[in-house]
């Protein structure tokens, strides 16, 4: 049985008073696998968000259906097995970050001293132990989204739902929230997460799934989802900068895209790559890479976003 | 069940402590100070009626601090959660929206209660220091004074489950103020000939909590004078007093938990 399934799924906002429909999600079905790591792809606006919070039971679903653990969405005894860290987490900013553990725990039904153990070893774990007696409106960003990702964790839950955890931090943080999903992974937790981090999509996750304009375009695994065809190869040849500027032009002319760094000379070529590389040594070019090329998942993940005509709001303005 | 209570009492808990990190509260608590100093002085130029003094301001005081209080807190409990949030972190635990709106309105009352309780020991010390003890009727008009607090802060969370602040501060602030000349509406029902006014007043009547009903002293009860300085309405009187403001408490909670059960959080 899936850990998240979703079928059909339409969400549509009504505005208030001029009671404008707005359709949000178009019919999105997909299923999560347990003890996998789900990336959950798409532009801004694309429904992303949306989605998560039809899961959580933030939005009612206008139509289609989903289930979460067995149980159909909204369940109290879903969300009493998961943790979840909102987009740009906002917390009482009054509370200390053990305060706000220590309030979800209660809201889990933890006794005290469960609750106390608990929180000590998240506080820990997330590396807030430094700034636990601060109240978390002096919290960095960073230190919140970790503060957000040990309360997603005070019900040691079987599935985690993460929206957006790595927007906005920097590489330190990114790799810090990086680790902690894949140490969850690794003890067993189903995690899915919204992102438009490509990289760290590609780094992370089992399966992906892109979200374009309220609608699913792939789902799959990252490898299998991308054209694995060397589209081109990336020649990285050692030059001297004092090399005629002649022989750099017409190796260059041989590919596409080149570019001249201190030493060396990148081009890309998508013909005969023998050829060029004879022609680089006939110039007195050394050979350092032979890179072969193909479609990544950023290069998938553009051309969805661009046939649905556009990013960021994309499925509004249809 | 016990679990239920276990997730309103962390939301009430939470909602207190929130009151107690609130510097405008503690701007209020001054102001209950300030209230107490007020009356000593008005009590010393009035010669021989300190007691008197201290009794009206007291109870005066609970009223307005207490429902000025509750409306402030009141309006923006709910509202500031789904603005700021923060509701996102909480609704997506296991706690039913209704347990979340009671559990804020719990928190809420034990703030209100506090700061009632803070009045009553101001009253009692200045009392004291008159060699007059807190009497029965005083102890009658301050449970009244609680009652209408709690219920104005009913109608500001009825209010705050679908409304801006500044629209439910409005609404609050009317309904109370109209709930507190429920006879003189009764009575303008009553002489006048114009069938609109009537058709107004009755409809006020029916949908404002009778507020007035908790700030007896110096009026008419069952045409007799009640005042906390002197003869005052007995236990039975604050008894129905209290089934009446717990009903409304009860109906205008349960239509912001069935407001609150359906709203998108966006």
């Amino acid at each position: 049985m899936s850990v998240i399934s979703v079928d059909n799924l339409a969400k549509t906002y009504v505005t208030p008073f001029r009671r404008r429909r707005v359709p949000a999600l178009r019919g999105v079905s997909f299923a999560v696998e347990r003890g996998e790591v789900f990336g959950f792809l798409g532009p801004n606006g694309a429904g992303k968000t949306t989605t998560i919070r039809c899961l959580m039971g933030l939005c009612a679903i206008t139509s289609g259906q989903a289930s979460i653990l067995g149980q159909p969405v909204p369940s109290r005894a879903a969300r009493q097995r998961l943790g979840f860290l909102p987009e740009h987490p906002y917390f009482y900013d009054y509370l200390t970050v053990a305060e706000l553990l220590d309030l979800g725990g209660r809201l889990f039904g933890l006794d005290a001293s469960t609750r106390r153990q608990r929180v000590e070893r998240l506080i820990d774990r997330v590396g807030l132990s430094r700034g636990r007696t601060l109240p978390l409106k002096k919290y960095s960003k960073g230190m919140l989204q970790r503060a957000g990702l040990a309360m997603a964790l005070i019900n040691e839950p079987e599935l985690i739902v993460l929206d957006e955890p790595m927007s906005g931090l920097d590489p330190v943080g990114r790799k810090e929230i990086r680790d902690l999903i894949l140490e969850q992974r690794d003890a067993g937790t189903t995690v899915f997460f919204s992102s438009h981090i490509l990289s760290d999509v590609e780094s992370m996750c089992d399966r992906v799934s892109i979200c374009v304009g309220g609608k699913i375009c792939d789902i799959g695994k990252p490898r299998e989802l991308v054209d694995q065809t060397t589209r081109d190869v990336a020649l990285r040849l050692g030059l001297a900068d004092d090399a005629p500027a002649e022989a750099v032009a017409a190796i260059s002319a041989r590919g596409t895209g080149a570019r001249r760094t201190a030493g060396e000379l990148t081009v890309i070529v998508t013909g005969d790559v023998d050829d060029a590389l004879a022609f680089a040594r006939a110039h007195g070019a050394r050979v350092l890479a032979v890179t072969p090329r193909h479609e990544t998942l950023e290069d998938l993940f553009l051309r969805r976003v661009m046939a649905a005509g556009g990013g960021a709001g994309a499925e509004v303005a249809q | 069940m016990t679990a239920a209570l276990g997730r309103i009492w962390a939301v009430a808990l939470n909602a207190f402590r929130e009151a107690t990190r609130n510097s405008v509260l503690w701007g209020v608590m001054v102001g209950v100070i300030g209230v107490g100093a007020v009356a000593v002085v008005v009590g010393a130029l009035s010669l021989t009626q300190q007691a008197r003094v201290v009794r009206d301001f007291g109870v005066a005081g609970i009223s307005l601090f207490g429902s000025l209080t509750a409306i402030y807190i009141g309006v923006t409990l709910l509202h500031t959660e789904v603005q700021k949030r923060t509701i996102y972190a909480i609704v997506s635990k296991p706690i039913a929206r209704w347990e979340f709106v009671v559990g804020k309105y719990l928190g809420m009352a034990l703030v209100l209660t506090v700061l009632v309780a803070l009045f009553t020991a101001m009253m009692a010390l200045l009392l004291r220091s008159q060699d007059v003890a807190l009497s029965d009727a005083v102890a009658k008009a301050i449970v009244l004074g609680w009652l209408e607090v709690l219920t104005v802060a009913a109608i500001a969370v009825f209010f705050s489950s679908f409304s801006t602040p500044f629209l439910s501060g409005m609404f609050t602030l009317a309904m109370w103020m109209i709930g507190r000349v429920t006879p003189d509406l009764r009575m303008s029902v009553a002489s006048t000939n114009s069938t609109w006014i009537k058709a107004v007043a009755r409809g006020a009547l029916a949908v404002v909590p009778d507020v007035h009903l908790y700030s007896v002293s110096g009026r008419t009860v069952d045409g007799v004078p009640v005042s906390v300085n002197a003869d005052f309405v007995d236990w039975g009187y604050v008894s129905t007093a209290a089934l009446h403001g717990g009903l409304w408490i009860a109906a205008l909670l349960l239509l912001a938990c069935l407001i609150f059960r359906k709203r998108d959080f966006v």
